[in-house]
């Protein structure tokens, strides 16, 4: 079952990839390779949310947002001439549920791992077979039907060791024998930190977010690299909408979730009038530090919606003043509205 | 006139002693000396000298001198049978000379120079001979200079071939009786032929026949036929003839059709394909042309059968002015009209919606589309289509 799946990612192009249905399927090849005994550090009392619960994944999916003009932008290709088709309403309105389906599909988020660990693992050492040459030679596992993730790949150096492949070594030997489309060998210069920076002036997040997504594996250092250095980029200078309606807004709010820095975000969206996304942003605050002190106010009160805000901005918002006045005009709007 | 000018080819006599005695045309003079003086005074050793002041190129004035150079009118002119390449100019001799300016270079106060020099009156003199040398070399190089720019061919704007005039532009047309300009619109040459009528009095009657296209880019075109025995003419009123006969087009998105067109006009057919933005218009030269005068950019047409110019322009405005805009087609079947773009996934974009709102029973649509295929589309979507035109890539439409 693990390795069909596995050869069904590989075989899918790069717009999408379903990671989230096989990230449970991913965390078990990898305890089963290194036989890592899952034990999470028990010092907290509550269970800290991970990416992957459901509500988590809900609250992420609606704060993301459904623009399909933004999700079906018009993408680089050769243009033909538009067809036309006469429809009732019904008809209409079934369309456009299929292209939601179809968007929800290209918005499935790109998953959150634990970084990988390095692989130290030497397997002999041969010291008759000391300067038998002066390169390294890497012996790979090609058979078709093993999932990349148990590919054996060993190194012979000319010190005579046999050792286990680096991850780094791993992608690369894989991308040569199974080459995957849109992914180099090395990797392409955009991901150096100077260049990242004038991509970014240019405000081209998301590309650089495809290209990372298609380039590195979910796991790997580089992957978290880019992902941080781009979210803290867009968290100064409070560029959030570039990345709202794409798949990469639940990682951003997960990234600043942890880091406790949802000022900005909430600020953004109580500024394009997106209350319900404001509410959805605090509790998944709470959810994911349950010890924090507005998560427990939240507990005693049982608050719900504006008292969340209000909750949240009393205690542990650095921009309380604005919140709070967010939140009074939009319930005096609503009270204006309601006579 | 001419017998005033008798009186002057009369004998010269010769006197010691008169001097310089010029023929200033002098007609009075000599007749006055003529008569009388043999009779009354003594008789002096004259030596008669035959000279003639008058011959025809002074009984003859410089248009009748010139007609008879350039002999337009000759049985030769006539019934088109005159040499293309042998043709004189005619030159106006009068230009570059002054009254008071000839050969011996003779000062005239009032002519050449001024009546009054430092307030007494003066009297006539002569120049200089290196003056007179110097005068006579400027004279000659301003007329050489006037030649030179009469010469010069002024380089002629290039239609669809260096030799034909379709697809050249006439500018805008000319303003109106009551003052309207037409700054906007621009106008272009179709076709320039020369036709001929048969009549009673000479045999074939020539006159050219010039179609002529306006449009200002924005939807507003319109074209006639304009006929005059010379070119400029024709194209004159063909032009201003045409802003009489506009039609408006509607186009979508400003920069195409609204859909496929197959339009027929006597034995001409253009078939009329919409296309992206990009593509460009990949017509007929004649179709070119009139689609940038009506600011279309991006078709593709295919003329069948006749290539008369006429039959194609009149085709085309007739095709694109019964074209059917999408609101006109929700209208007409009750329906909202959508657009599905292969570029933007399976969104679809509703473009017009029935005014009197969507009916509730959906398209029929049958398994195998009712639409009549043509031979060259088919093989050339197949593939099969052999012509070393149709892959070359070209980068100017």
């Amino acid at each position: 079952m693990a390795v069909f799946s596995f050869t069904r990612c590989l075989v899918r192009s790069y717009f999408c990839v379903k990671y989230v249905d096989h990230v449970q399927t991913l965390l078990q090849t990898t305890t089963r390779m290194f036989s890592v005994s899952a034990s999470r550090s028990s010092f907290v009392d509550v269970p800290k949310a991970q990416f992957t619960d459901t509500e988590v994944q809900d609250i992420l999916t609606k704060i993301t947002g459904l623009d399909l003009k933004k999700v079906f932008r018009p993408i680089r290709q050769q243009l033909t001439p538009p067809k036309y088709k006469l429809m009732t309403d019904t008809e209409l309105e079934e369309s456009v549920c299929k292209a939601e389906k179809q968007a929800k599909h290209l918005l499935k988020m790109p998953p959150v791992l634990p970084e990988r660990k390095p692989i130290n693992d030497v397997l002999s050492e041969d010291q008759m077979l000391e300067g038998m040459d002066t390169a390294n030679y890497v012996f790979t596992d090609i058979n078709f039907n093993v999932p990349h993730r148990e590919r054996f790949i060993v190194v012979r150096e000319p010190s005579g060791t046999l050792r286990k492949a680096t991850w780094n070594e791993r992608d690369r030997i894989i991308q040569v024998y199974f080459p995957k489309e849109g992914r180099k060998i090395t990797p392409p210069p955009i991901f150096k930190e100077e260049n990242l920076r004038m991509v970014f002036e240019q405000d081209r997040h998301e590309d650089v977010l495809n290209q990372c997504v298609v380039q590195f594996e979910p796991d790997s250092v580089e992957f978290k690299n880019v992902l941080i250095l781009t979210y803290e980029d867009i968290e100064k200078h409070g560029k959030y909408d570039l990345l709202r309606s794409t798949r990469f807004f639940g990682g951003l709010a997960w990234h600043l979730v942890n880091g406790q820095r949802i000022d900005g975000l909430l600020v953004d969206m109580l500024q394009r009038d997106l209350m319900q996304d404001a509410v959805r942003l605090v509790r998944l605050f709470n959810l994911v530090h349950p010890q924090s002190e507005s998560a427990q106010h939240a507990q005693r009160q049982q608050a719900t919606d504006l008292d969340l805000l209000k909750i949240y901005a009393q205690y542990e918002s650095k921009r309380a003043g604005f919140i709070d006045l967010a939140v009074q005009t939009y319930e005096q709007t609503k009270a204006l509205s309601s006579f | 006139m001419a017998a005033v000018t008798r009186l002057c080819c009369v004998l010269r006599l010769s006197f010691e002693g008169v001097g310089a005695l010029r023929a200033l045309g002098g007609a009075a003079h000599l007749s006055s000396l003529a008569r009388p003086s043999p009779t009354q005074y003594a008789p002096v050793t004259a030596a008669l000298q035959q000279n003639r002041h008058s011959s025809f190129f002074n009984k003859l004035t410089a248009d009748e001198l010139w007609r008879g150079v350039l002999a337009e009118s000759g049985a030769g002119a006539r019934k088109g049978r005159g040499k293309r390449t042998k043709r004189k100019m005619k030159k106006d001799l009068n230009r570059g000379q002054n009254l008071g300016e000839g050969r011996a270079g003779y000062l005239w106060p009032g002519l050449n120079t001024p009546v009054y020099k430092d307030g007494s009156v003066q009297k006539p003199s002569q120049r200089g001979e290196a003056e007179q040398k110097e005068v006579t070399a400027a004279l000659e190089r301003q007329r050489d200079e006037w030649d030179k720019r009469r010469k010069t061919k002024i380089k002629r704007e290039r239609g669809w071939t260096g030799y034909s005039w379709g697809g050249i532009s006439l500018g805008p047309p000319d303003p109106g009786p009551n003052g309207e300009t037409y700054e906007d619109f621009d106008s272009r040459v179709i076709e320039v032929k020369s036709v001929f009528n048969v009549t009673a009095k000479e045999s074939r009657k020539r006159s050219i026949s010039a179609l002529v296209a306006v449009g200002n880019g924005n939807g507003a075109a319109g074209f006639a036929l304009g006929k005059a025995a010379d070119k400029n003419t024709a194209l004159r009123k063909a032009k201003n003839r045409a802003m009489h006969y506009l039609y408006y087009i509607e186009r979508y998105n400003n920069h195409t059709i609204y859909h496929d067109i197959e339009s027929k006009f006597k034995r001409t057919t253009l078939r009329m394909k919409k296309q992206n933005k990009g593509y460009g218009l990949r017509c007929h030269r004649a179709v070119i042309t009139l689609c940038k005068l009506i600011g279309i950019e991006d078709m593709y047409a295919k003329v069948d059968g006749s290539v008369n110019l006429l039959n194609i322009t009149r085709a085309l405005f007739h095709g694109l002015a019964n074209q059917e805009t999408h609101q006109n087609l929700a209208d007409k079947k009750q329906l909202n009209v959508v657009e599905f773009r292969a570029e933007q996934g399976t969104l679809p974009i509703v473009v017009a919606r029935p005014q009197m709102g969507a009916r509730k029973e959906p398209e029929v649509e049958d398994d195998v589309p009712n639409t009549r295929l043509h031979w060259a589309d088919v093989k050339a979507s197949q593939g099969v289509k052999r012509s070393v035109w149709s892959g070359v890539k070209r980068t100017i439409w």
